[in-house]
């Protein structure tokens, strides 16, 4: 008996909440996380890396390469997030635009990683010849390839473009803040080229979630 | 009736392999057991080098004349000819039938026994093989397990297992002599690549690959260039083999006319390993190694890895590990859930923080600055007092005006900025 495929999403797919979120991003598509400073953005990339790492049938998952930018990672907050480890092929750039686009560029031709995630963050947006490059390294493949900035640059051939925004921070304390308990965000989607890529047949293109984030 | 030989070396500093061939020479099974100790099959010995005492005299001569001193046992069982050879008086043969007599004497830890059974022989007040040996076999099953039955049938001098016959590793090296002399690099990574595929070709029919190359240069005027590479999983694909060759020489060129080429590989078994059909799928170990020696020359050898937690509560006391994709995942991670990310500054940068009532109420670095309209802390953490160099730092975290969370920290003499929340 045929099943209609919209009657039936995978496995654990939320189309409202954060696992919707994180299976919007294409394989074989250039996509972008911007927002500026304390917006979540980060935190969206770990809870992806997170999914991505144990996403295989309990005998680890897909493998990610992340090539740090400004050498910012926090691999004690990437464990907490639930990744693991030993799937993730940490690239430390050391602040060096040119040599974080050719090495996101060689591993975007390297099949088999799940996932490459370009962080620039204030290094500035990809420059759009770059950026093209990217999308033609990572065509055709299994690979989603991701890159994080603050900024959008228009002409980018970016798929998914996803803005973060900042919305409140969580104190812990009644008269007097004790502890910071963690970071309300809102996610939208800028921009989005991906009609009929979506599980469910269509891509949301408008709507936004709002996420908390735990520190 | 099975027979073997004990050769125990006295030198402290032998050279390696020189005691196997010594004992090739004499019989066609040998097995290594361990620095400086090999067994040989002495049985039908006899019409080559006359009864035992005389063979075990000989090949006590054979090993002086290779450098070795040596103590030689000849008994019906590996545990007879060991303790024959390190307990005699050099060259010692214990007849057919007098194993379990000779090894009655002899001490507990001539065995390799596990550290468990070892304590717990040693509280039953048991020093020797023959102790062992006249125990009841049923009650020390009982007590000790399968491994205890298996001592005890090495003290009575039993060894049911034969030989494991140990094989010269073929050497895996090809070379070629330059008619006219290289200049180019181009020209001696070719020649390189086609000696690559013939030893390739070679690994490949027996069914090994190779987790390391070394390569000889022979220049011009008598120098050599040498080289070594390994590969980041072992290989048999001559072409992805060339391709690292290419780039190593590149990084370093031989200085001189290249008149000779030498190819060396390291080989090793590699078991087959069956791809699951569910889980996701990992970079080819041909692409990944071609694509890390890349990354290596583009950032450096220390700046790519897979992130590693080092045991310390140091703050970003993390470090970097070997990549290699496998399918056990790594025990340590976290409950998961949507966490806040930490972008950490590295170093920390330098910060200049107004107080006012011993808070902070404003801060400017050369990444971030303005006034602080939310903060909480300190939170104090120290450590290692114990080494020279101790740790000690007040963080707080704070919210700008312009709503950036940010972790400040203070380590006794000057602020940093540590790391911002995103």
């Amino acid at each position: 008996m045929a099943i209609p495929i919209e009657s039936s999403p995978p496995p654990g797919w939320e189309r409202e909440g954060i696992d919707g979120l994180l299976g919007l991003f294409p394989p074989g598509r250039l996509s972008e996380i911007v927002g500026p400073r304390s917006s979540g953005a980060s935190s969206l990339l770990l809870a992806l890396i997170a999914r991505i790492t144990t996403s295989g049938s309990g005998e680890g998952g897909g493998q990610v390469a992340f090539v740090d930018g400004m050498d910012a990672l926090d691999p004690t907050s990437t464990a907490a997030a639930g990744a693991d480890l030993s799937a993730l092929l940490w690239v430390r750039c050391g602040g060096r635009l040119r040599v974080a686009l050719s090495a996101a560029d060689l591993l975007a031709r390297c099949p088999g990683f799940a996932l490459v995630v370009l962080d620039l963050d204030d290094l500035g947006p990809v420059p759009a010849s770059a950026a093209i490059r990217l999308q033609r390294a990572v065509e055709g493949s299994d690979t989603i390839l991701i890159v994080r900035s603050e900024r959008h640059r228009e002409g980018s051939p970016a798929s998914l473009v996803l803005a973060t925004r900042r919305l409140a921070p969580q104190w812990m304390g009644l008269r007097q803040l004790t502890r910071l308990a963690g970071l309300r965000s809102e996610v939208s989607i800028s921009r989005s080229r991906l009609y009929s890529l979506s599980p469910l047949g269509r891509a949301p293109d408008e709507g936004s979630w709002t996420l908390d984030w735990r520190l | 009736m099975t027979r073997i030989a004990c050769l125990l070396t006295t030198t402290e500093l032998s050279p390696p392999g020189a005691l196997l061939q010594v004992a090739l020479a004499h019989s066609p099974r040998v097995e290594e057991a361990g620095a400086g100790c090999v067994y040989l099959e002495a049985s039908g010995l006899r019409g080559l080098f006359g009864d035992e005492p005389r063979l075990a005299g000989r090949l006590r001569d054979a090993a002086a004349a290779a450098g070795l001193a040596i103590r030689v046992g000849i008994a019906a069982s590996r545990m007879g000819a060991l303790a024959a050879a390190r307990l005699g008086s050099g060259v010692t043969v214990v007849e057919p039938g007098g194993d379990a007599a000779s090894l009655a004497a002899a001490p507990l830890s001539l065995l390799a026994l596990s550290e468990d059974l070892t304590t717990r022989l040693a509280r039953w007040g048991l020093r020797t093989l023959g102790e062992l040996a006249a125990l009841p076999t049923a009650g020390l099953f009982e007590r000790a397990g399968a491994e205890g039955v298996q001592a005890q049938r090495l003290a009575r001098g039993e060894d049911p297992r034969p030989l494991a016959s140990w094989r010269p590793v073929p050497a895996f090296e090809e070379s070629v002599e330059c008619e006219w002399g290289l200049e180019a690099l181009e020209p001696v990574v070719e020649r390189l690549g086609e000696l690559a595929a013939r030893v390739c070709s070679r690994l490949g029919a027996r069914g090994l690959a190779a987790d390391g190359f070394e390569w000889v240069c022979r220049l011009a005027g008598g120098g050599a260039h040498e080289g070594a590479l390994t590969p980041a999983v072992p290989l048999t694909d001559a072409t992805a083999v060339t391709a690292l060759l290419r780039l190593a020489l590149a990084v370093r060129p031989p200085h001189g006319i290249v008149e000779g080429l030498t190819l060396r590989t390291r080989p090793v078994r590699v078991a087959p390993a069956q791809e699951s059909l569910t889980d996701p799928s990992r970079p080819s170990p041909r692409f990944l190694a071609a694509t890390m020696n890349r990354l290596v020359a583009l950032v450096g050898s220390d700046r790519i890895g897979a992130p590693a937690l080092l045991d310390s509560h140091r703050p970003d006391a993390v470090g970097l590990g070997a990549y290699a994709p496998s399918r056990s995942p790594s025990p340590l991670r976290g409950e998961g859930g949507p966490i806040l990310a930490l972008r950490r500054l590295r170093p920390p940068a330098p910060a200049a923080v107004t107080l006012a009532s011993g808070r902070p109420v404003a801060m400017r670095s050369s990444r971030l600055a303005g006034r602080i309209v939310a903060g909480v802390g300190p939170w104090r953490s120290s450590g290692e007092w114990w080494t020279a160099h101790p740790w000690l730092q007040d963080e707080w975290d704070v919210e700008l005006a312009d709503g950036t969370l940010c972790r400040l920290a203070h380590d006794g003499s000057a602020w940093h900025l540590a790391g911002i929340y995103d």
